[in-house]
């Protein structure tokens, strides 16, 4: 049986990894490539990195961060999300270092993109990245929130993306605080990633019994301690994922 | 250990950089190359690939390699699928459209009829007990995908469940496919794809 997923994020901001509060503070943390490789080593089910300041600059995927990540050799599936514009984009993402690629701006923007996108890469390497507040869905660029349109829904329930990140854009960065009734802004079947405020064992373990949460996203909260993935995963016994995994150490 | 040459066959599409730096560290010469000659003098040669079936055909037959695979692989040269290189092993595939693989071993790829995808964690069934894949067997595996290679029984050698099992690995002769991603697995991945290395160039 598929196990569900707890990914492990790292937020880039200005080429620096980045503690984030509801995307409107931010801490540096260090080399985004170091935190990545940390991620790795601890046994994170998936990895997704960020680059949270691409698409507003129009500055595209962060290629010069991704080669060096792409000569790392990670052995963890990696998303990446940040600048994608256009369907090749997407391909030189995944050329370059990632499994699959998170679309937020070209959501709006582009849904043949992303179609094209999917053709070329296989749709289950398309992911939907939403942010959202009580009020719905965020747009980081205008910073205006309004309703998800019926296009964008008709979009993820026909498969052109194979999973959706439901991001509480307000609560990322405190922890324990994901508010999962922002999953009703996102109604259908379609599997949902859940982010944002999510740290704590008995709200993994809630979230991750709910049958549309495929996965869920923890950022910060992972960076501070050595195997906190692994830990995580031990103190939510019954839970449907992978086991702890912990990394043989190799010489030679 | 025997300092082996893999051959990676780059044909544009995905990513070589995980597949060689795994198969680097665990001691083997990497030549990730589109060229024949280069290629042709591998102890074995890795198919990866991330995307669509079409596509990667596409390219295969742009860069003159489809030929060339065939002749290496019916030569006896090793050979090892990953993902969507599993997958071009077949005789062809519905992905947007009927297209013609490679036909090195006989099956159709199809789409996954339990879900709509098969991604992430889920552990293999070693069938058969094909000593080079069996320490493998109950293991974690990263997965990826929404078509499965339709094999026969007899090229069968690994399967994975969502309700029911399906194929996740093939075998014949000296040709191996893996629609998992042992590069992506950790551990558990790096010493599947060791032993399968070392077992089909013993």
């Amino acid at each position: 049986m598929i196990g569900k997923r707890i990914v492990g994020v790292v937020t880039v901001k200005d080429g620096w990894a980045v503690q984030s509060f509801g995307y409107n503070r931010y801490l540096p943390l260090g080399r985004p490539e170091v935190l990545v490789e940390n991620l790795d080593r601890w046994g994170a089910d998936e990895i997704l990195l960020q680059c949270i300041d691409r698409s507003a600059a129009g500055l595209g995927p962060d290629m010069a961060l991704l080669d060096r990540i792409g000569r790392r050799g990670l052995s963890t599936p990696m998303i990446y999300a940040g600048g994608v514009r256009h369907d090749q984009d997407a391909v030189d993402v995944v050329n370059a270092a990632a499994d699959r690629v998170a679309v937020d701006a070209l959501l709006r923007d582009d849904l043949d993109a992303i179609a094209r996108a999917g053709a070329r890469l296989g749709n289950q390497a398309m992911i939907a990245s939403v942010p959202l507040t009580v009020d719905g869905w965020f747009d980081y660029r205008t910073r205006q929130v309004g309703g998800v349109p019926s296009a964008i829904l008709d979009a993820l329930a026909s498969g052109i993306l194979s999973e959706t990140l439901a991001i509480d854009a307000v609560h990322e960065g405190t922890p324990g605080s994901f508010n999962d009734e922002l999953f009703r802004a996102l109604p259908g079947t379609f599997p949902l990633i859940a982010f944002g405020g999510i740290s704590e064992p008995a709200q993994i373990r809630s979230l991750l019994t709910n049958p549309r949460v495929v996965a869920v996203c923890v950022g910060n909260f992972l960076s501070y301690r050595e195997n906190a993935v692994n830990l995580l995963k031990e103190a939510v016994p019954g839970v449907p994922v992978r086991p702890a995994a912990y990394h043989a150490t190799r010489y030679g | 250990m025997i300092r082996r040459t893999i051959g990676i066959v780059d044909y544009g599409v995905g990513n070589h950089a995980s597949v060689r730096q795994t198969l680097y560290s665990i001691g083997y010469r990497c030549r990730v190359s589109g060229d024949r000659d280069v290629l042709a003098d591998a102890d074995l040669l890795v198919l990866p690939g991330v995307g669509a079936f079409g596509a990667a055909m596409e390219k295969i037959h742009a860069l003159n390699l489809a030929g060339f695979l065939c002749d290496q692989a019916r030569s006896g040269q090793p050979m090892i699928g990953l993902c969507l290189g599993m997958q071009l092993l077949a005789d062809g595939s519905l992905e947007h459209g009927y297209h013609a693989g490679l036909g090195l071993i006989p099956g159709e790829v199809m789409p996954l009829e339990q879900a709509r995808w098969h991604i992430g964690w889920n552990t293999i069934e070693v069938i058969g007990g094909d000593p080079m894949l069996q320490g493998a067997d109950r293991k974690s595996m990263y997965f990826n995908h929404s078509y499965y290679f339709q094999a026969a029984p007899e090229f069968t050698v690994c399967m994975a469940r969502i309700e029911q099992p399906f194929t996740v690995g093939v075998r014949r002769r000296n040709i191996v496919g893996l629609q998992f991603h042992p590069e992506k697995s950790q551990d558990a991945g790096r010493d599947l794809l060791q032993n399968v290395v070392e077992g089909l160039c013993a």
